[in-house]
């Protein structure tokens, strides 16, 4: 029972993403849960720093466009034959990219850290809108073609994105609940402690760093795809604000919970923007109730009462362990 | 048998209007626009426009009696463009998309048009890309292109401004602003002009204090200074450089946006006499009936006098029934593309005698360009300057120009 109940999430995963198959509400909306499935990678990528290690980087977005421009510029560049090894490479890109920019702002911690990740990703913002002649400047990058498998209709992008993201998530799913995940959710919650057991802080955060970035540099890669256009906006700093509105919403201390809020931010930006210019202010009241009622977010609700999770049990133990 | 024969008339009387009723399609028009913040006002007078619009085209009848209806959602990023672009086709069943004021946003939906075969009119971004490097059949535009207004103001330095020959320019620091100044030293270039570039600034778009770069041009000291910028930064420059005399020391030329009427009524007494400006259309010119009579039902709808934005979407709601009424409906969008490459269309900037048209190989339309220079008129508040001792270039001397299209596609790509 207790192991049904731990796969619970990902049975309801499977049955909402594939059943959308088996009910087919049509292309828009195949494509609208293609866009939500790419941006609940993200924000779970995202939350492996903010929900878990408690870092809360306001620069994500970067790793996001990374992702995003560097397939795009090499299918532009080359054949869409290698669009998934672009892919990779897009992931890999920003992995190599977030691990310099780790090196330096983690060095720092709370809202100094968060703003020098701000700082870098608006510094990569304006340098790919201003390389004119190489990034396409603010125009950004269009008629980002596909390889012959995953082109014509919307459903087979969707099943291609839908393996992509399931994988990274599985991949995620289980670097949260291994050992390494277990210290840093530690420290989140205590650094000082990990320190006296002899584990290196800065070592692991920057590990958590490039792994979030590589997954959110390979979101950005499976978005360049679905619409085949990429732009600066996708490094701009409310891309970065969408991923902490995401975790915050679905619940940043919940694994799925990101996805969650994945979900409601486009269904929302979608169902408010239908019918009014004013959606901004309708998805800020939004975040206000969450933040106000539930503030675990709508997947953290049943945590409200103080029971804890196995996770936070574990990290105990690994937390108790220097006692 | 008497009664039998009222019987049936009564029930065709019935059932025939019922019949047209059900019948009468309502074509859809997706249109996305920036309806708020800074390029929220072309948003704004783009909708007023295309009401306007909507009415005389639904009065005036479609084929089967079908009417025109328009669906405006707010754009806000490409991303989020593509999106809604996507739903109007699939989900609300639109058979055109339409408007835009970002080239960036433009260049997103014009591939959404693309892949799905679907005709777009764009109404209002100016990025000549879309009807050069960037064109694709199911794409047309219903106002100028900025090479359009930098060809004419080549051809306005050369002939109508005598003893220059230093020139700088400042524009916003992105495709749009890079691209005009490329395309008037194309044209200066082609036209044979000798001139010397005595500084290029690259101030940001909404750069909110322009004293540095002020500074620097009046150092520079050119003979002509050359503006792109559009909206709020024409006017905070405009308003900036005055005090420093800037406007007495040079020539101040600015023919894509600066004589929007938008800048006109923000900076009222504050515009300085004499600027060479122009816009994609004017309120008060050409002085023909049809430009009076669009401006005065626009005033009438909004209790506002029209930006050039408006007329784009005015123009582009015309261009759509016109080419339903030739096809007959609007379920063929290549009949539809065959039915716009070619099509005359009355413009409200169109001066007595010319007619607008859509070049049939870049599918954008083409049109007299007017270049003025500011002169105390009030009958436009809260405007105080109106443009007036207006130049006019002939329609197709500015486009198609195919020599350009070759260039920029080497430059930028396809």
């Amino acid at each position: 029972m207790k192991k049904i109940k731990a796969y619970l999430p990902w049975i309801v995963y499977f049955v909402f993403f594939l059943g959308l198959l088996v009910v087919n509400p049509g292309t828009h909306y195949i494509h609208l849960v293609s866009r939500v499935i790419i941006f609940g990678l993200y924000a779970v990528a995202f939350n492996l720093l903010y929900g878990t290690t408690g870092l809360v980087s306001f620069g994500h977005a970067l790793f996001y466009g990374v992702g995003a421009y560097i397939t795009g510029m090499l299918v532009k560049a080359t054949s869409p034959e290698f669009f998934v090894l672009y892919i990779l490479l897009g992931a890999v890109g920003a992995a190599f990219v977030s691990f310099f920019i780790g090196l330096l702002t983690l060095r720092l911690t709370g809202i100094y850290f968060t703003m020098l990740t701000l700082a870098f990703a608006q510094l990569v913002w304006g340098l790919t809108f201003k390389l004119y002649n190489f990034t396409g400047g603010d125009d950004g990058i269009q008629a980002i073609a596909k390889p012959e498998i995953l082109s014509g209709g919307v459903t087979k992008y969707y099943l291609f994105s839908f393996a992509v993201v399931t994988i990274c998530i599985y991949v995620l799913w289980r670097i949260r609940r291994s050992p390494f995940g277990a210290v840093l959710n530690s420290i989140r919650q205590n650094p000082q402690r990990i320190t006296f057991l002899g584990l290196n802080v800065y070592k692991n955060q920057l590990k958590a760093f490039v792994i979030s970035a590589f997954f959110a540099g390979a979101a950005g890669g499976l978005y360049a795809g679905l619409d085949g256009s990429i732009h600066p906006d996708m490094l701009h700093w409310p891309t970065s604000g969408n991923a902490i509105l995401m975790a915050t919403i679905g619940g940043m201390g919940t694994f799925f919970g990101p996805i969650v809020g994945a979900g409601i931010l486009t269904g929302l930006e979608e169902i408010v923007g239908k019918y009014t210019e004013y959606w901004s202010f309708c998805i800020g009241v939004v975040v206000l109730i969450v933040v106000l009622l539930f503030p675990n977010g709508v997947l953290g609700i049943k945590k409200i009462g103080g029971s804890k999770n196995n996770e936070e049990k574990e990290t105990e133990v690994v937390c108790n362990s220097g006692d | 048998m008497k009664r039998k024969l009222i019987s049936l008339f009564i029930i065709a009387a019935i059932l025939i209007p019922l019949g047209v009723v059900q019948g009468a399609e309502t074509i859809k028009i997706g249109a996305l626009y920036t309806m708020t913040g800074r390029g929220g006002q072309y948003g704004k007078d783009s909708e007023v426009a295309i009401k306007i619009a909507l009415d005389e085209v639904n009065a005036k009848g479609l084929p089967g009696g079908a009417k025109l209806d328009v669906i405006i959602t707010d754009d806000k990023n490409p991303q989020y463009a593509v999106s809604v672009a996507k739903r109007y086709i699939t989900d609300e069943k639109c058979k055109f998309l339409f408007g835009i004021i970002s080239t960036a946003i433009g260049l997103a939906v014009t591939e959404v048009s693309k892949e799905y075969k679907i005709v777009f009119v764009g109404t209002d971004h100016a990025g000549t890309d879309l009807t050069a490097n960037k064109f694709q059949k199911y794409y047309f535009r219903s106002a100028n292109n900025t090479f359009q207004s930098m060809m004419a103001g080549a051809y306005y330095l050369k002939d109508d401004v005598k003893g220059w020959k230093k020139i700088a320019y400042i524009g916003p620091d992105y495709a749009y602003g890079r691209d005009q100044w490329m395309e008037l030293k194309w044209g200066l270039d082609k036209l044979g002009v000798k001139y010397e570039v005595v500084g290029e600034y690259w101030p940001k778009l909404y750069e909110p204090d322009y004293t540095s770069y002020i500074t620097a041009i009046m150092k520079a000291a050119p003979d002509i200074l050359v503006n792109g910028m559009w909206g709020g930064d024409t006017v905070a420059f405009i308003k900036q450089a005055k005090p420093y005399g800037l406007f007495s020391k040079m020539k101040y030329f600015h023919v894509d946006a600066g004589g929007n009427y938008e800048a006109l009524a923000a900076l009222g007494a504050d515009m300085p006499a004499g600027l060479i400006m122009s816009a994609r259309h004017h309120n008060n010119w050409p002085e023909t009936a049809a430009n009076k009579t669009y401006v005065q039902k626009f005033y009438k709808a909004a209790g506002r006098y029209p930006s050039y934005a408006a007329e784009g979407a005015y123009v582009g709601v015309h261009m759509i029934a016109e080419a339903i009424r030739k096809v007959g409906n609007a379920n063929d969008s290549d009949a539809l593309v065959k039915a716009m490459e070619g099509m005359k269309i009355q413009c409200p900037e169109d001066p007595q005698g010319f007619t607008s048209y859509i070049d049939p190989k870049t599918h954008q339309i083409v049109q007299i360009q007017a270049i003025g220079t500011t002169v105390k008129n009030d009958k436009f508040p809260p405007a105080k300057y109106m443009l007036g001792n207006f130049k006019t270039y002939p329609a197709e001397k500015l486009w198609p120009n195919f020599e350009y299209i070759e260039y920029m596609t080497k430059i930028k790509g396809k």
